[in-house]
C-alpha cells in the first residue's frame, strides 16, 4: 500500500509540470496584461516600462526557464494586481471559504441524492420514483445563476431568513451550498438509483429477503454498496470541480473563494495568480482520484492495491 | 448541610445578578454606528500610489490624506497642507499642517510628504508614476514646510497634488515593515485606520479619533466587494449596505418603489468615445464621412436607450468639474441625419455605397455593446452598411485598442483623474499614444498643446486648449457621444450626495 501511494505521489510531479508549462504557453499567447492593466489612455513610454519591470519583455523561453526556476524553490512570481504581495498567501487564503462552500455543498447534495435515491430504487416506477426524479431533473436543468438569484430573492430579501451575500457565519453558507449542491443532486441520485436497481433484482438478494435478514440489512449492505463505487467516483470528480472554484455562485454570493480570484486572474492575465491557482486545482484533482481510488478498496473488496 | 447551601445560592444569584446588569449596560451603551457600502470590486491593497483605479481610490481615501483636497464641489481645499504659495516658474512653497498624526501616534512631519511624493515621481514601476514625474524634487525646509521642484514650469500642480496617487505614507512605517507589510497593514492620517482585509470579501476601517479635522461620526466603516449587479441591489433593499455604487439602470423605478432607499445619479468624467482610423484609403479615411458618422448619430436617444436616461450627450471630452474644458462642447447633439446623407454623397457614397467597421468591447462600461449596436442602427438609418465586432475586454484590448489595429470605428470610454483640460488631449499629438489608432497628425494642434503644457498663464493656456478642443471637434479624430452618469443606491437613513470625483469620502456622510 504504501509502495502504491508513493508511486501515486511520484505521478503527481510530471503532470504538474505539464499542466504548468501549457497554462504559461496559453497565458502568454492570451493577450498582453500590461494594456490590460493601465488605462487606455497610457503613454508609450508606461506601456515599456512596466513590461520591463514585469518582466515581459523576454523571450518566452527565457520567461519560462526563470518562472521554473524560481517555482522549484518555492517562488510562484509576482502578481499584477496584487503588488507587493505574496502570491501563494493570497491564493492559500481563499481555501478556508472554498473548503467550507465545497464541503456544504457536498453535504447538501447527499443530503438529498441518497435519500431519493433509495426511495426511487424502492419503488420503482411508482411514484415516489417518478417525483424524485422530476425533483432532480428540476436541480439539473436550472441554471446555477438563477437558482442563486432566486433563492436570494426569495429567502435574503422577501423572508430575510438568511443574508444575500458574503461570507459571515454559518446562515450565509446555507443559500450558496443549495445552489450549487441542487444541480449535483440530480446526477447523484440517478446514480443510487441505478446502482442499487441493478443488484436489488439479483436473485441473491431474493434470497436474502427469503432468509428473514432485515431489508434494512439488504438494502444497505448489498444494495447500496453496490451503487457507491460509481457514486464515490462522481462525487470525487465533483469534489475536484468544486475546489477549483464554483465561479458562478462565488459572483452571485460575493463568497470570497478561488473561483473569483480565478476569473479575476484570468480577466487581467495576472500570470503569477493564475499559474498558482491552476498549481493548486491540479493538486487537488490529483488527490482527489487519489482518495477516490482508495475508497474503492474499502466499498468493494476484490480492489486490492498492491 | 443547608447552611454550607445558602451562602453558594446566593452567591450563584449575585453571579447572575452582575451578569444580567452587564448585559443590560452593554446593550443600552448605544449600537456602534457602522456605514456599509457595497463596491464592484476589492481593493489589490493599500500601496495608494500604485492602484490606478478610481474605485479602489474611493475606499483608501478614508486612510489617507492628500497635501490639498477636493470638496463635494470639486474646489481645491487645505488638508495636509493649509497653505501653498507659488515662488517661480519650477518652485511651489507648501506650508504643512501641525498636529497632525500618523493613526500609530507619531507626529507627520515634512520628511513624510518628501518620502511619499518623490517615491512616486522617481519609481518608474509604479502605475501612478507617469502623472508625477514632473515633481523633480521636494526640499524639506523644515517640519511643517516643503518646496516642490518641479521638472517644467507645472500649471497643474495643484491637481496633482490633490488627487489619487498623491497620498501622503508615514515614511517611519514604511522603512520599518516595507510595501510588503504597508500593503496589507497601512497606516494614515485619515478620519478612519485599518483595522482588517479580508480579499475579495470586505475591508474594514475604524474611526480615528485624534485625526485632525475631529473624530468622524460613523465608528466604523466597511466596504464590500459584492460583484453582481442583482446581488448589490439586493443587499441595499434589505437594508444590509448603507450604500451600492455602479447600482443598475434598470432597477431603479423597482428600488424608489420599495421604499426606505433612493438611487442618485452623479455625473461621472468618463465619456464614451469613438475613435476613427483616418488613414488614407481607409472607409473613415474622409473628413465628411466622419462628420456624417457624429450627424447620423441622436445623441440624446443613445443615453435614453443605453443608459435610461442617465448620461449628457457631449461634442468633446468635456464635463462639469474639469478644468479648462470649453463646457460649449456640453450638453449638444448636433443630430441631423439629412445633413449626413447629404454628406455621405458629397464623398461620393451613394446610401448602400460604405461599409464602415464598428468595433468595441462588451462589458467593460455599462451598455457599452448596447451603444455600439445602437450606433449600428444609426448608420444604417443613413444608408451605411456597418460590420460589428464587440469583444471582451481582454481580447478587444490585446488584438483592437491596445494593438494599434482599428479598421474604421473604435468605442472606448475615457475618463479624466487630473480634472485637468490638457489631459484630455494629451494622446492625440502626431507622437501621442493614439497616433497610430487615429493616423491623425496636426502639427498646429500639436504646437498648442507643446505651448500650453508648461503654460503657467492660466488665461493664456485655457484659450489654446480652447482652440485645441476646436481643431479635434472639425477635424475629428475622435468624437464624442455622452458622460456617463454614476448611479449610486443610498439607504434613506444617510444624509449624502455623490461626489464628481467618485469618491466615497465617510467623513461627510452624515446619519440622518
Amino acid at each position: 500500500m504504501l509502495a502504491y501511494l508513493a508511486r501515486r505521489a511520484l505521478q503527481m510531479l510530471p503532470i504538474l509540470l505539464g499542466v504548468v508549462t501549457i497554462i504559461f504557453v496559453l497565458l502568454r499567447l492570451s493577450g498582453d496584461p500590461v494594456r490590460l492593466y493601465l488605462p487606455e489612455d497610457a503613454s508609450e513610454q508606461q506601456v515599456a516600462q512596466m513590461r520591463a519591470s514585469l518582466g515581459l519583455d523576454r523571450p518566452i523561453h527565457v520567461q519560462y526557464g526563470i518562472y521554473i526556476a524560481r517555482l522549484v524553490k518555492g517562488d510562484l512570481g509576482e502578481s499584477i494586481r496584487y503588488r507587493n504581495q505574496d502570491v501563494a498567501d493570497i491564493v492559500l487564503e481563499r481555501l478556508p471559504a472554498t473548503l467550507e462552500l465545497a464541503g456544504a455543498s457536498l453535504l447538501v447534495a447527499i443530503l438529498i441524492s441518497l435519500p431519493l435515491g433509495i426511495l426511487a430504487a424502492l419503488n420503482r416506477n411508482r411514484l415516489p420514483d417518478l417525483l424524485s426524479s422530476a425533483v432532480a431533473m428540476l436541480g439539473r436543468a436550472m441554471p446555477n445563476f438563477w437558482v442563486g438569484i432566486m433563492l436570494i430573492l426569495f429567502f435574503g430579501i422577501r423572508l430575510e431568513w438568511f443574508p444575500v451575500s458574503g461570507r459571515s457565519g454559518v446562515a450565509s453558507l446555507v443559500l450558496p451550498a443549495v445552489t450549487l449542491g441542487a444541480s449535483m443532486a440530480a446526477l447523484l441520485m440517478r446514480l443510487v438509483r441505478s446502482g442499487m436497481l441493478e443488484v436489488l433484482s439479483q436473485d441473491y438478494v431474493r434470497t436474502a429477503k427469503a432468509k428473514g435478514l432485515p431489508w434494512r440489512t439488504v438494502v444497505v449492505k448489498h444494495g447500496l454498496r453496490n451503487a457507491l463505487i460509481a457514486y464515490v467516483t462522481v462525487l470525487g470528480l465533483e469534489i475536484a470541480g468544486l475546489m477549483a472554484g464554483a465561479v458562478i455562485t462565488e459572483q452571485v454570493f460575493a463568497w470570497p473563494g478561488i473561483g473569483r480570484l480565478a476569473i479575476q486572474a484570468i480577466n487581467s492575465l495576472d500570470m503569477a495568480i493564475v499559474q498558482a491557482v491552476v498549481i493548486l486545482a491540479s493538486v487537488v484533482v490529483m488527490v482527489a482520484n487519489l482518495a477516490v481510488d482508495l475508497t474503492y478498496a474499502l466499498i468493494d473488496p476484490r480492489i486490492r492495491y498492491a | 448541610m443547608s447552611e454550607v447551601r445558602q451562602p453558594q445560592r446566593r452567591t450563584v444569584l449575585q453571579r447572575l445578578a452582575v451578569v444580567l446588569l452587564g448585559l443590560v449596560l452593554v446593550a443600552s451603551a448605544g449600537a456602534q454606528r457602522t456605514l456599509t457600502v457595497a463596491q464592484t470590486v476589492d481593493i489589490p491593497g493599500f500601496d495608494p500610489h500604485n492602484h490606478g483605479l478610481t474605485a479602489v481610490e474611493a475606499v483608501i481615501t478614508n486612510v489617507f490624506d492628500y497635501l490639498l483636497f477636493r470638496d463635494a464641489n470639486g474646489d481645491i481645499q487645505p488638508a495636509l497642507a493649509t497653505g501653498y504659495e507659488q515662488v517661480d516658474d519650477l518652485t511651489w512653497r507648501f506650508t504643512l499642517r501641525e498636529d497632525v498624526v500618523w493613526h500609530d501616534g507619531e507626529p507627520f512631519t515634512a520628511e513624510d510628504v518628501k518620502f511619499s511624493l518623490e517615491r512616486v515621481a522617481r519609481d518608474e514601476s509604479l502605475f501612478e508614476h507617469d502623472s508625477f514625474q514632473q515633481i523633480a524634487e521636494v526640499e524639506i525646509v523644515n517640519d511643517h514646510e516643503v518646496l516642490i521642484h518641479t521638472s517644467g514650469p507645472d500649471p497643474v500642480l495643484l491637481n496633482r497634488v490633490s488627487r489619487k496617487g498623491a497620498d501622503i505614507v508615514p515614511a517611519h512605517v514604511i522603512e520599518a515593515v516595507g510595501w510588503e507589510g504597508f500593503s496589507v497593514n497601512p497606516v494614515g492620517t485619515g478620519p478612519f485606520r485599518f483595522v482588517e482585509w479580508v480579499r475579495d470579501d470586505r475591508v474594514v476601517l475604524e474611526a480615528f479619533p485624534d485625526h485632525w479635522r475631529g473624530a468622524p461620526v460613523w465608528d466604523r466603516l466597511v466596504f464590500r466587494a459584492v460583484p453582481e449587479d442583482a446581488t448589490r441591489v439586493g443587499e441595499l433593499l434589505t437594508g444590509n449596505v448603507d450604500i451600492a455604487v455602479n447600482y443598475p439602470s434598470q432597477d431603479v423605478d423597482r428600488t424608489r418603489a420599495a421604499g426606505g432607499v433612493d438611487v442618485v445619479s452623479q455625473p461621472t468624467t468618463r465619456i464614451m468615445m469613438l475613435l476613427f482610423n483616418t488613414a488614407d484609403g481607409k472607409a473613415t479615411a474622409d473628413p465628411r464621412v466622419r462628420e456624417a458618422v457624429e450627424l447620423a448619430i441622436d445623441k440624446d436617444l443613445l443615453v435614453e436607450v443605453v443608459a435610461d436616461g442617465f448620461g449628457v450627450p457631449v461634442e468633446a471630452r468635456v464635463s462639469p468639474g474639469v478644468d479648462m474644458a470649453p463646457m460649449k462642447y456640453y450638453n449638444r447633439n448636433a443630430y441631423d441625419p439629412e445633413r449626413a446623407v447629404e454628406l455621405l454623397a458629397e464623398a461620393g457614397y451613394g446610401p448602400g455605397d460604405l461599409t464602415i467597421a464598428l468595433q468595441g468591447p462588451a462589458g467593460r462600461y455599462p451598455g457599452d455593446a448596447d451603444t455600439l449596436a445602437v450606433v449600428q442602427v444609426m448608420l444604417n438609418e443613413v444608408g451605411v452598411n456597418t460590420t460589428l465586432e464587440s469583444l471582451e475586454w481582454s481580447a478587444y484590448n490585446s488584438r483592437i485598442w491596445g494593438a494599434d489595429n482599428v479598421e474604421n470605428i473604435a468605442l472606448i470610454g475615457l475618463a479624466n483623474s487630473l480634472f485637468d483640460g490638457w489631459f484630455a488631449l494629451r494622446a492625440l499629438p502626431c507622437d501621442g499614444s493614439y497616433a497610430k489608432r487615429t493616423n491623425w497628425c496636426n502639427p498646429e494642434f500639436d504646437q498648442l498643446l507643446t505651448d500650453a503644457e508648461f503654460n503657467l498663464d492660466l488665461d493664456e493656456r485655457a484659450r489654446q486648449i480652447e482652440t485645441a478642443f476646436d481643431i479635434v471637434a472639425q477635424e475629428r479624430p475622435m468624437i464624442a457621444l455622452f458622460q456617463i452618469d454614476a448611479l449610486v443606491g443610498v439607504s434613506n437613513d444617510i444624509e449624502w450626495q455623490p461626489r464628481p470625483d467618485e469618491m466615497i469620502w465617510a467623513f461627510d456622510i452624515q446619519p440622518k
